[in-house]
């Protein structure tokens, strides 16, 4: 009887290892520990043996019985691990594939430039405004200080609908229409981001619609100085903590004194190169003390209010800060251009 | 405005100073220095020669063997093609070794004689031949007989001289002469100028030649007018050093009396007119404005119909000339010329402007006479070109200057107070009254203390710009150097600063659209009424009344835009003409309505939010299929918004669009409470086909009507705490039965306890009739105080049942 115990036991291993799938697996265990299995056949075999046998028979039948079940427990586990791993080899992806990347929307670059500027005042308590596109003679120029056939107006060569109606040939305007409606309160303390025209042949460096910001503080004790604070801390903030400036005297009839603002050559960084013609210098912005007429035409009469202004091409900034070297590119919204702004980088 | 180092030298002295250093300080003092550069800097080591002797070659009949003495100990045999070349004439000679701009010079055997050098015309010097006279073009460049043998011919015609360009800002016309300049100059470093010394031209008192000249004013328009007549004069091409500074300053020579005006502008800023005084009438100049229609030959032989405006300079029968602008043709100055009256006055500067603008005849004069003209200097010039007249024209003084002042005051100086405390508050940062004084007479500007707080300064009359305080202060600050005002930070109450919540909705927007994948453009407001006619809406229709430009500079760019739909069509073409697949695109763009035309008041600028779809759907991928963008990805995105704003999706109603660009059947437009805030669709076949593209979706959205309605707050509804029911409806109904109808009827009927209403599938085919469709709707109940009883459930779907099938006539699908 023993013998025949340890022949099943031998055959159900070799038959065991033999076993591959999971039906030859199920196939085995019912055949060797199912209930009308080899080992219960033994057992039901052990009533015809002599009583004082069987406790012995049936100690090496459950010891058989538990050494077949570690087996095939132990065997089962080898085989689905190796299941597991075929299957997940079945489902192997070239991870290298282009991956399937959700739409990546870009924000114009001039409208990128506005915003990084309008953060940077709006943190010295400027608050936003915006002017119509069509302006009256009045505002565009008289109430700037540049009355009829003025030699300055030719700095700015004018579309008109009518003698009385023309495009605004800069965001100042604005300056006047502010000022108006405000005066005599202080502080005023405002940025005009917009567009403006200017009757100019479009090529790589003109436009004749293009974007300008424009910025203006009115209260009492504003000086030059203030001016040239807040200009240094804009130009750190937009070109980096190195940056330097430089005032140089101009002309804008709507501002005495009057400045042009220089900042160090974001290209060679002073040394100069062909962008900065090899001065080392990028003139940036004009600006200026606000015209004491401009002040008192716009009701601020009293004479001890002051303010300044301040106005930048943003297109110019732009094609700086980003390399672009051709003004129409920005209205031409070519994709592949316009792709290059994903990434969040400033 | 150019000038040249070596002319700007003779009035004031800068031998201790590099023009590179004058250029940098006078770019920081206002005046840029646009760029600078050697007149011909290539030429080196090219001699004035005098020729003594020429043969003929004996082996090329168009060559001749010169004998050139350039001061050396022996004289040089030089070959020549020149046919112009004689002996007794000084030449420019490149000996062996020196540079033209051509290159190195060096000896050579031509046709088997020695030639030591080249004889050289003005081209080969790297003269600018076009604007030279034809005759001193052709051949070799024959010098004056009292050059100097030897003498480098860099130095000689100024060749070595420095050309700088200044920037002038339009306030600083006083520096439109050497004169202003030098100043200018004497001021930044505490220079003295020294102008030349000019006396007025006396006639003789035997002299036999007097002429009569008088002048009268028979307009306000002109201020100020000097008159002297020269006579005897014989016109001939002027000294080759005034043509060679005239040439490095960019005018062109043309003849003796011609450059010496053109020369005393540029020296003293005055245009100056020089009449043929045998053909005015009675000696009487007479300034006047033109009458009507008034006609006139200017001298580049054209007739010129005038306005009034103009100011005219006449005789008592006929005109002369446009005053500051041309003179006519009749009495110009010719070879037969012997007497001019030389003019030096002030004109009207808006006069002039107005006149040389509609004349299209902008010149040197007519620009200075726009930006005024300095009184104390109109004499001066005058004086000075007769006297080089005498000296460069054999000209003889024929008439006393006959001098007309009508502006009462012109030659007042302007007087300025300037106080101490105002200088500090606007610059920020003090500068001491002694300093003050200093800047002052540095300026040239007389000035008087009045006590510790103020000072009187005087302003000369070639200085307008300078009207009032705020003037003088900038003239301090830029002297003293604007590198010289501190940053401070402003003082002042404090302001928070910030965006509206207009601004602040259109930043949200932007960044949502760009989220969902679109590309933001920016397009031209200025476009042409054409692009309109395509999308359908009548001639008459408001859409197609355009603000149109008096004075446009392109076709395209003729009209104020009506409608955003161009603009981004165009931009769709130009990149679907790159090969992009997949167009996807937004604007926050302006668009004009006209109240009126012409646009005499400004028109309704309306802020519009739009975009367009074009193509593909999704990026092209190895692992799924491309698919076309259709009517529910626009309409996806555009509920997607307004979910993003704020509004839930029962707050707004969807009916079909009228706008006549669209496809009739897939276009909608969206309302709440009443008001049109968006519309959204499939662009119609003929205008996608203008543009060359595959089907395209449009959006608009109306900016300024959705920021009045948008909500500001943001509340949570409490979760639930009772379990919904859930029941799932198909109806059947006709196949044009909007959905949303379906479902605002159900939604109505469904009373309080409906939680929500989905439609699960429309469906057509086999299983219904024609003309029919199933559609499935997922109704969830929910009571918010107690579970829902089935009896309640019941109720509601009665009701529901019971409205459809009377309104629609629905059935119940099985
Ligand atoms: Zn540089």
């Amino acid at each position: 009887m023993i013998e025949r115990l340890q022949a099943i036991e031998k055959i159900a291993k070799e038959k065991l290892q033999a076993s591959v799938t999971g039906a030859e697996l199920e196939a085995w265990r019912v055949d060797f520990l199912g209930k009308k299995g080899e080992l219960s056949s033994a057992l039901r075999a052990m009533g015809s043996l002599p009583a004082e046998e069987r406790p012995k028979i049936g100690q090496v039948v459950n010891t058989i019985r538990t050494t077949l079940e570690e087996a095939f427990e132990s065997y089962k586990t080898k085989l689905e691990t190796q299941w597991q791993k075929a299957k997940e080899e079945s489902e192997k992806v070239d991870i290298t594939l282009s991956p399937r990347l959700p739409f990546l929307g870009t924000m114009h670059p001039l409208q990128r430039v506005i915003r990084r500027i309008e953060d940077i005042f709006i943190g010295f308590g400027f608050t936003v405004e915006r002017g119509p596109h069509v302006e009256t003679d009045h505002f565009n120029f008289e109430m700037l200080n540049l009355p009829k056939d003025h030699p300055a107006r030719d700095m700015q060569d004018t579309f008109y609908f009518h003698e009385e109606m023309l495009m605004r040939t800069h965001t100042s305007p604005m300056q006047a229409r502010t000022m108006q409606q405000r005066a005599p309160h202080v502080p005023l303390r405002i940025l005009v981001p917009g567009r403006v025209y200017r009757r100019d042949d479009d090529d790589a460096t003109h436009s004749h619609e293009f974007t300008q910001i424009e910025g203006l503080v009115v209260d009492y004790g504003i000086s030059m100085s203030d001016l040239k604070g807040v200009l240094l801390t804009f130009a750190k903030e937009l070109f980096g903590e190195q940056q330097e400036i430089r005032l140089r005297p101009s002309f804008f009839p709507f501002t005495e004194p009057s400045a042009e603002m220089d900042v160090r050559c974001i290209y060679c960084g002073g040394e100069g190169c062909s962008t900065c013609k090899h001065t080392g210098w990028i003139e940036i912005l004009g600006c200026g003390m606000v015209h004491p007429s401009v002040l008192t035409m716009n009701g601020y009469t009293d004479g001890d209010v002051t303010g300044f202004a301040f106005g930048m091409g943003v297109e110019r900034i732009a094609m700086l800060l980003y390399g672009i070297t051709d003004i129409r590119q920005f209205y031409t919204n070519d994709v592949r251009l316009l792709q290059q702004f994903i990434a969040v980088a400033r | 405005m150019k000038i040249t180092w070596q002319w700007l030298n003779e009035y004031i002295d800068l031998s201790d100073l590099t023009p590179q250093q004058v250029a940098k300080d006078l770019t920081n003092a206002g005046i840029p220095v646009e760029w600078m550069e050697q007149v011909s800097p290539e030429v080196q080591g090219v001699l004035v020669g005098y020729v003594t002797a020429i043969a003929k070659h004996p082996e090329a009949d168009r060559l001749r063997v010169c004998t050139v003495d350039v001061g050396y100990d022996e004289q040089l045999q030089i070959v020549c093609g020149a046919q112009n070349v004689d002996a007794g004439q000084k030449v420019p000679v490149a000996v062996h070794g020196s540079m033209l701009p051509g290159g190195k010079i060096k000896k050579a055997k031509l046709r088997g004689v020695e030639s030591n050098g080249m004889i050289c015309s003005a081209g080969e010097l790297g003269l600018d031949v076009k604007m030279l006279p034809k005759e001193q073009t052709q051949g070799i460049f024959v010098l004056p007989s009292g050059a100097p043998i030897g003498e480098s011919i860099g130095a000689y015609l100024g060749l070595d001289d420095t050309v700088m360009e200044l920037e002038l800002t339009p306030n600083r016309s006083d520096c439109l002469s050497l004169y202003g300049v030098a100043n200018e100059v004497a001021a930044i470093y505490g220079k003295k100028v020294k102008m030349p010394v000019v006396d007025t031209m006396q006639l003789q008192s035997n002299d036999q030649t007097q002429q009569k000249l008088f002048v009268e004013l028979a307009t306000p328009k002109c201020a100020y007018y000097c008159g002297q007549v020269v006579s005897g004069l014989a016109l001939a091409p002027s000294p080759l050093w005034m043509q060679m500074r005239l040439l490095a300053v960019g005018m062109r020579p043309i003849n003796n009396l011609v450059d010496i005006t053109n020369y005393v502008m540029l020296e003293w800023g005055q245009p100056l007119h020089a009449f043929d005084y045998g053909v005015i009438e009675d000696q009487t100049i007479i300034v006047r404005q033109a009458f009507d229609d008034e006609a006139i030959i200017t001298l580049d032989d054209q007739s010129r119909v005038v306005q009034p405006e103009t100011i005219m300079i006449t005789d008592r029968h006929k005109n002369l000339g446009l005053a500051g602008v041309m003179g006519g043709q009749n009495s110009e100055v010719t070879a037969n010329t012997t007497s001019v009256v030389i003019e030096s006055a002030i004109f009207d500067p808006i006069a002039t402007r107005k006149t040389a603008k509609a004349l299209n005849l902008r010149s040197e004069a007519s620009s200075r006479f726009e930006k005024g003209i300095d009184p104390a200097v109109t004499e001066v010039a005058l004086s000075r070109a007769a006297f080089l007249m005498i000296a460069y024209a054999h000209g003889q003084i024929a008439s006393e200057v006959v001098r007309v002042v009508a502006k009462e005051g012109l030659m007042t100086p302007t007087s300025i107070t300037v106080h101490v405390s105002h200088v500090a508050r606007l610059l920020g940062f003090t500068i001491e009254q002694a300093e003050m004084l200093t800047l002052c007479a540095r300026l040239g500007f007389a000035v008087k203390v009045m006590d510790d707080e103020k000072i009187e300064v005087s302003v000369p009359t070639r200085r307008p710009d300078i009207t009032r305080e705020a003037d003088m202060i900038e003239e301090f600050a830029r002297l003293v150097g604007y590198d010289k005002i501190p940053t401070t930070t402003m003082k002042g109450a404090l302001t928070a600063g910030g965006l509206t919540k207009k601004q602040k909705i259109e930043r949200n927007l932007r960044d949502y659209l760009i989220d969902l994948g679109l590309h933001e453009v920016w397009t031209y407001s200025l476009t042409k009424p054409d692009v309109m006619a395509p999308l359908g809406y009548a001639q008459d229709h408001p859409l197609r009344q355009f603000g149109t430009l008096l004075n446009p500079l392109s076709e395209d760019r003729i009209a104020l835009r009506t409608h955003m739909l161009p603009s981004l069509l165009e931009v769709a073409m130009y990149n679907r003409n790159r090969n992009q697949e997949s167009i996807r695109l937004f604007e926050f763009g302006t668009v004009f309505l006209p109240k009126s035309l012409p646009m005499v008041e400004q028109p309704g600028e309306q802020y519009r939010l739009t975009g367009l779809m074009s193509g593909t759907i999704a990026p092209t991928h190895p692992h799924h299929k491309e698919r076309m963008v259709d009517f529910y990805d626009v309409a996806g995105l555009v509920q997607a918004v307004f979910v993003k704003l704020g509004f839930e999706p029962k707050e707004w109603i969807v009916t079909k669009s009228e706008e006549p660009f669209y496809h009739p059947h897939q276009c909608a437009k969206m309302t709440v409470e009443g008001n049109e805030i968006a519309h959204f669709g499939r662009i119609n076949k003929q205008v996608v086909e203008k543009y060359d593209l595959a089907d395209t979706y449009y959006f608009e959205l109306d900016l300024e009507r959705i920021i009045q309605i948008v909500k500001d707050r943001l509340r949570v509804k409490e979760l639930p705490k009772h379990p919904s029911a859930d029941r799932d409806l198909a109806f059947v109904v006709e196949r044009d039965l909007p959905v949303s109808s379906l479902l605002a009827l159900t939604s109505k009927e469904a009373g309080e306890h409906l939680e929500s209403v989905t439609v699960f599938d429309v469906y057509t085919g086999e299983k219904v009739a024609h003309e029919q469709k199933s559609v499935a709707l997922h109704f969830v109940f929910r009571a918010v105080d107690h579970t829902l009883s089935e009896r309640e459930i019941q109720d509601a779907i009665d009701r529901i049942m019971s409205a459809v099938t009377t309104t629609f006539g629905a059935t119940l699908r099985e």
